[in-house]
């Protein structure tokens, strides 16, 4: 059950751990915007700035202390990233209106990381926020209860859920089921066996849910409390103001005369 | 003073064509330990929801005669308004548990009510006190044992500071190290706070000392209602597939071959007191 893996949230404590949920999408909004700006055309690429945007990230990994975890989404995202490299470098070239080499290549590189800059901007966001502190921010952004209730809830039964995928596996094994057989069409159905239980258990579990939150005084009141509320503190003030200062060094870069590629800097 | 009273309770769920409950009369005293028990599907669970309103007002179905809880007509006050007075426990902890960290699952019922943050903070630190988990705040429920999850659900009712506790088979997903805890706490409760406890439970060797008031159903109708001495002593009681305490059981073996002990034990240490008065008189 690896797939659940990456789900299950670690409690882990960290001064990027701590800043509001709120100030850091706040950040990796920006972060997407200026990312967005930047790439260039294909006989002018931007990639100069894609690398400085891919460099400034890293600080917050290893702030975060979340350097493995980060490795491996970056890691995940090898594969889309080489394909989009592969494509942008194919039909550039077969549309041929390229002045060197070297500028198509540069291109194809700054397309492939201009993607990989947004994944990790959104990978640190998610790695560093516990899935409570978000609830808690939908919350305070007035998103209706119930649907940060249900969010918060579908991320608690994950590890619980997966517990039981792995019970139910193993008592279909158990009575010859064999998951491992036959082609692909055949190896889809073999799933079955292990989705009808699973569904059931789930509708009867939400059932018991159901219950337990209405004798714990389920919608009694209009205006709910909380027992955790959100504030900004001074960190997180500062991470805004560095978001706004780099989105406008970024609009204000973006007015200067293009930049030029590296190919060009570095007279290749 | 009754806490809880039902007079001639009749109930079928929407989906059911026996009926879950046949007239059941029972009367809880407050401050009482109830031990509810009696064979599986004999209305046990069908009873508890009745105290709290989530039959008839979740399950729907139509609920005859009178349920009085806390002087509330569960017909004309919603569960909300119940879950005040009366808290729940159910029998499989992971199921109600809903939040990502213990404090704020203990945290939720108050929520609900709107409890300012000040207060709510104080009662969330006394219940898990109470129930000695201070230690687990931060933790995530499924990190958790089925024991530690069980106390959770009860300091999570505790919080919301009923004067009933209602306890649906607590112990059945735990080992008897643990249900033993589960008793010890609960009994705590109702000893040192003074809440009226209704505990339904199969495994009457660790509940029964607790127990004040014993009630045995079978077939949705109440059979025996009383003291526990008197309760488990009866021959009938254990034809009826209860489990009684095994010194009780010993009890009734011993005066079948004409051996009398002074009284009915209940426990293995009051079984060994008697047998020792009875072995040094001979």
């Amino acid at each position: 059950m690896s797939v659940f893996e990456g789900l299950r949230f670690r409690r882990v404590s960290s001064p990027i751990h701590r800043l509001d949920p709120r100030v850091k999408f706040f950040y990796v909004c920006v972060l997407f915007v200026i990312t967005i700006m930047f790439g260039g055309t294909i006989n002018n690429p931007e990639l100069l700035p894609l690398i400085v945007l891919f460099f400034i990230q890293i600080p917050f990994v290893l702030a975060a202390g979340v350097k493995r975890e980060w490795a491996r989404s970056m890691r995940g995202a090898a594969f889309l990233v080489a394909f989009i490299f592969a494509f942008n470098f194919i039909f550039r070239y077969i549309y041929g209106n390229y002045e060197s080499f070297a500028l198509l290549l540069e291109y194809s590189f700054a397309m492939a990381l201009r993607f990989l800059v947004l994944v990790e901007s959104f990978s640190i966001f998610f790695l560093t926020t516990s899935p409570d502190h978000l609830g808690l921010a939908l919350e305070q952004t007035h998103v209706p209860y119930e649907f940060c209730f249900a969010f918060t809830t579908a991320v608690r039964f994950v590890p619980v859920l997966a517990e039981e995928a792995q019970t139910i596996m193993d008592a279909q094994k158990a009575r010859g089921l064999e998951l491992e057989r036959g082609n692909f069409i055949k190896r889809i159905k073999n799933y079955i066996p292990l989705l009808i239980p699973l569904i059931v258990n789930a509708i009867r579990r939400s059932l018991e849910l159901a219950e337990a939150m209405e004798s714990r005084a389920w919608g009694a009141t209009e205006k709910r409390t909380n027992l955790y509320v959100l504030t900004l503190k001074n960190s997180d003030y500062i991470l805004v103001v560095l978001s706004v200062l780099m989105l406008i060094l970024a609009v204000y870069v973006r007015l200067l005369p293009p930049i030029p590629p590296l190919t060009v800097l570095l007279h290749i | 003073m009754a806490v809880i009273e039902t007079k001639g309770l009749t109930y079928t769920y929407p989906s059911g064509t026996k009926r879950a409950l046949e007239d059941v009369s029972i009367t809880i005293e407050r401050g009482e330990f109830v031990v509810l028990t009696g064979p599986s599907g004999c209305g046990k669970t069908t009873l508890c929801r009745c105290f709290n309103g989530l039959v008839p007002h979740f399950y729907g179905g139509k609920l005859e005669g009178n349920v009085l809880v806390t002087g509330l007509n569960v017909h004309e006050h919603s569960i909300y308004e119940l879950a005040r007075h009366v808290g729940l426990v159910f029998q499989n902890p992971e199921n109600q548990l809903f939040a990502l960290s213990v404090e704020k699952d203990v945290a939720f019922g108050l929520e609900n009510l709107g409890v300012p943050r000040d207060e709510m903070k104080k009662r969330v630190d006394w219940a898990l006190q109470t129930t000695d988990i201070e230690d687990l705040r931060e933790r995530a429920p499924h990190e958790l044992s089925g024991g530690q999850q069980q106390r959770v659900a009860i300091a999570s009712v505790l919080a919301m500071q009923p004067n009933v506790m209602v306890l649906d088979e607590p112990t059945s997903f735990l080992d008897p190290l643990g249900a033993q805890r589960i008793f010890e706490v609960i009994n705590e409760l109702n000893k040192n706070l003074g809440i009226t406890v209704v505990l339904v439970e199969h495994r009457l060797d660790l509940a029964a000392r607790y127990a004040d008031h014993v009630i045995i159903m079978d077939e949705g109708r109440v059979m025996l209602d009383g003291k526990p001495r008197e309760i488990f002593g009866l021959e009938k009681t254990r034809l009826m597939g209860i489990g009684i305490p095994k010194s009780t059981r010993l009890y009734q073996v011993l005066e079948k071959s004409g051996v009398h002990l002074s009284k009915v034990p209940i426990t293995s240490e009051e079984a060994t007191q008697i047998l020792k008065e009875v072995l040094n008189r001979d």
